[in-house]
């Protein structure tokens, strides 16, 4: 028999029983739906996610730390931090193993044996009062830094390239200007507070708007220079300079280069990780949210596939006759299998077409009606996304399951013996 | 044609052995009709089953025009029996559901034809049988000796050399069953057609060239009429 016949054979068998067969597809249906809207449930986030996290750029950037023993009342409560010893003054020596905090010798120390090192930049802690142009209204200015090699992508204008500069949010420039790119090349008047509690104004070009984002939705950006700057002015006098973290930028964005200075960070009692390592485990933890929503998925096609099973193991009963004059008339036990377990897969795939387009149907109407409920706290944030892999691969699946659950029965119908199926009662 | 020797069946079950057959020789020429008779138990249907290679001897050869079958592979086997045998049964299996020309091409399916060749050996089939006008009828709508007919197309359409007939009017009353039986014969007479029919119908029998009865396993007699396929 040729295939397309085989395949026509085993779609009019489907339609002899056509309650039973809606019946079945319909629970394949279910399941398929779960899956599609699981699936999209987590395509839905990481496309939100990644819209977001995209907007800070840096491919040869490694944030640093110190690996540390956690704190007592940490993830590991009850096995607390051993006193190391005395190591000298603060700051005096290369490594504090009982501070988490680095001075900028320690920092230095720490990269000094990785090759292709740029720069680097300590974490500066700088708080912003207000920001005004033209002497107009003040804003209140949420202040952060750009180490150098990461960059915000920007709306209008461009990102820092240099001291004195700011990088504002859309927000706060849409407030200023409705023309965004008026802002651009234009001085700021920047206030911030002086370790003793009095105002200081400084003025920075506002060099770019920057795109909307998890960090950038609310703060503005100034480099490193500018950061360092406002942190001297803020810190209180006598105090040693100690930061929690520093930015390493590498010459290059060479994959061996930075796995090389990752490591040298590790032997020296430090952790790296690139923009692109917090990326990934921002995404893991979407892939691992979703794997675990798709298992509810797979239990529910699990309870279809028997039912497959089931209907199967009826119809080659009902069929035993006619299996068993195929059989005679010469047809193979090939054969016979290809008829049940295409039966079997058209009911898989009749299901996960129906699962599919139903799944979308209901993402597409959820995702109006979130949007209308959410729309302001999470702009461009769509809870489902379909894409045409993640619906192939739910057809695929199902299909297969599907083929799956009709082996036994398809290899029991290969199976009958001709002669008692003819007699068969 | 075709030829058994020494033929034996043994069917168990439960531990207890059944033979129903018994050390059987017998020789089927081309062009023969040849019934085989027998109460219900003598092994006659056996004897068939084995000869259309539906079921496989416990010792014996069936052979088929020269070849040993007990050597042939399962799918070689299924080769025969879609070219060579043509199938008349007593309880016609039709699919109901499906038309008569669905039902007569069935074996040319199965055979992978398809196409203008299908529909024209179908066509060829349905009218030996006088049913042209009712191709496209479900089988389900036909009287028993129409569906009986539809059997006989379905036996004919591969242009078989064998057609066995398992009790072919046995569900038939007695003017269509022989009108059946003129059909069978008449492709026996013109086509060459060797037919090998399984009846307790003595009437049946005794149009055959040769009868064979058989009895607990055993041939236990033949006989041959003269003028049988004039």
């Amino acid at each position: 028999m040729r295939t397309w016949d085989l395949i026509k054979v085993a779609n009019r068998n489907l339609f002899r029983n056509k309650l039973r067969t809606f019946l079945t597809v319909m629970a394949i249906f279910v399941g398929s739906f779960t899956l599609t809207m699981t699936n999209g449930l987590g395509d839905g986030m990481r496309d939100y996610v990644e819209s977001q996290v995209k907007n800070i750029e840096g491919d040869r950037v490694i944030m640093v730390r110190k690996k540390v023993e956690r704190p007592v009342g940490g993830p590991r409560a009850g096995t607390p931090a051993e006193y190391k010893g005395d190591v000298g003054p603060e700051g005096g020596s290369d490594f504090d193993p009982n501070s988490i905090l680095m001075t900028l010798p320690q920092m230095e120390a720490a990269v000094k044996e990785i090759d292709g090192v740029k720069s680097i930049t300590p974490r500066y802690n700088i708080e912003g009062e207000y920001i005004s142009i033209d002497g107009g209204k003040k804003y209140q200015l949420e202040l952060g830094m750009l180490s150098e090699g990461i960059t915000a992508k920007t709306e209008a204008g461009g990102p820092l390239s240099g001291d004195g500069q700011i990088v504002i949010p859309i927000g706060l420039a849409r407030a200023m200007n409705s023309n965004i790119s008026e802002l651009i090349g234009k001085p700021a008047a920047i206030g911030y507070k002086l370790a003793d509690g009095t105002m200081k104004t400084i003025s920075l070009e506002i060099v770019g708007v920057a795109t909307k984002g998890f960090m950038t939705n609310y703060s503005s950006f100034v480099s490193g220079g500018t950061a360092r700057q406002i942190h001297e002015d803020q810190r209180p006098n006598g105090r040693t300079d100690s930061f929690i973290a520093f930015t390493l930028q590498l010459n290059s964005n060479d994959p061996a280069i930075i796995s090389n200075a990752k490591s040298k960070l590790s032997a020296a009692g430090y952790e790296g990780d690139t923009i692109a390592d917090n990326d990934k485990r921002t995404y893991d933890a979407i892939g691992i949210f979703k794997t675990g929503m798709n298992l509810f998925a797979f239990v529910a096609l699990l309870a279809a596939s028997f039912g497959i099973i089931n209907t199967l193991v009826i119809a080659v009963l009902e069929r035993t006759k006619e299996i068993g004059l195929q059989k005679a008339l010469g047809m193979g036990r090939g054969k016979i299998f290809a008829i049940f377990s295409l039966e079997s897969v058209l009911i898989g795939f009749w299901g996960a077409l129906a699962g599919s387009l139903g799944g979308i149907s209901a993402g597409v109407i959820a995702n109006r009606v979130l949007l209308s409920v959410y729309a302001s706290s999470f702009e461009g944030f769509n809870l489902f996304a379909f894409k045409p892999l993640s619906i192939a691969f739910v057809m695929l699946l199902v299909c297969g399951i599907a083929f799956a659950a009709g082996v036994m029965p398809a290899i029991r119908a290969s199976r009958l013996n001709p002669i008692e199926s003819l007699r068969y009662e | 044609m075709l030829e058994a020797k020494n033929l034996s069946k043994t069917y168990s079950s439960d531990g207890l052995d059944y033979v129903a057959l018994k050390q059987v020789d017998l020789m089927v020429n081309r062009g023969d009709c040849i019934a085989i008779v027998g109460k219900s138990g003598s092994g006659k249907s056996t004897l068939m089953h084995l000869l259309a290679c539906l079921d496989t001897p416990s010792s014996g050869e069936v052979i088929v025009e020269g070849s040993d079958t007990s050597k042939l592979s399962e799918r070689s086997k299924n080769g025969l029996r879609n070219e060579k045998f043509g199938f008349v049964f007593q309880q016609f299996f039709l699919n109901g559901r499906d038309t008569v020309f669905e039902n007569v091409v069935l074996p040319m399916r199965i055979r992978g034809v398809s196409g203008p060749q299908l529909a024209a050996e179908a066509g060829e089939a349905i009218a030996a049988v006088g049913l042209t006008d009712k191709a496209m009828k479900k089988a389900k709508d036909l009287s028993g000796g129409e569906k009986q007919r539809v059997c006989i197309a379905r036996a004919l359409v591969g242009k078989p050399q064998v057609i066995f007939a398992d009790e072919p009017t046995g569900n038939l009353d007695s003017a269509t069953g022989a009108s059946v039986e003129d059909m069978l014969f008449k492709l026996n007479r013109e086509n060459g057609i060797t037919l090998v029919i399984v009846t307790h119908d003595e009437d049946l029998a005794g149009k055959c060239g040769r009868v064979v009865e058989m009895k607990d396993g055993y041939i236990v007699s033949e006989k041959v009429k003269e003028a049988a396929a004039v």
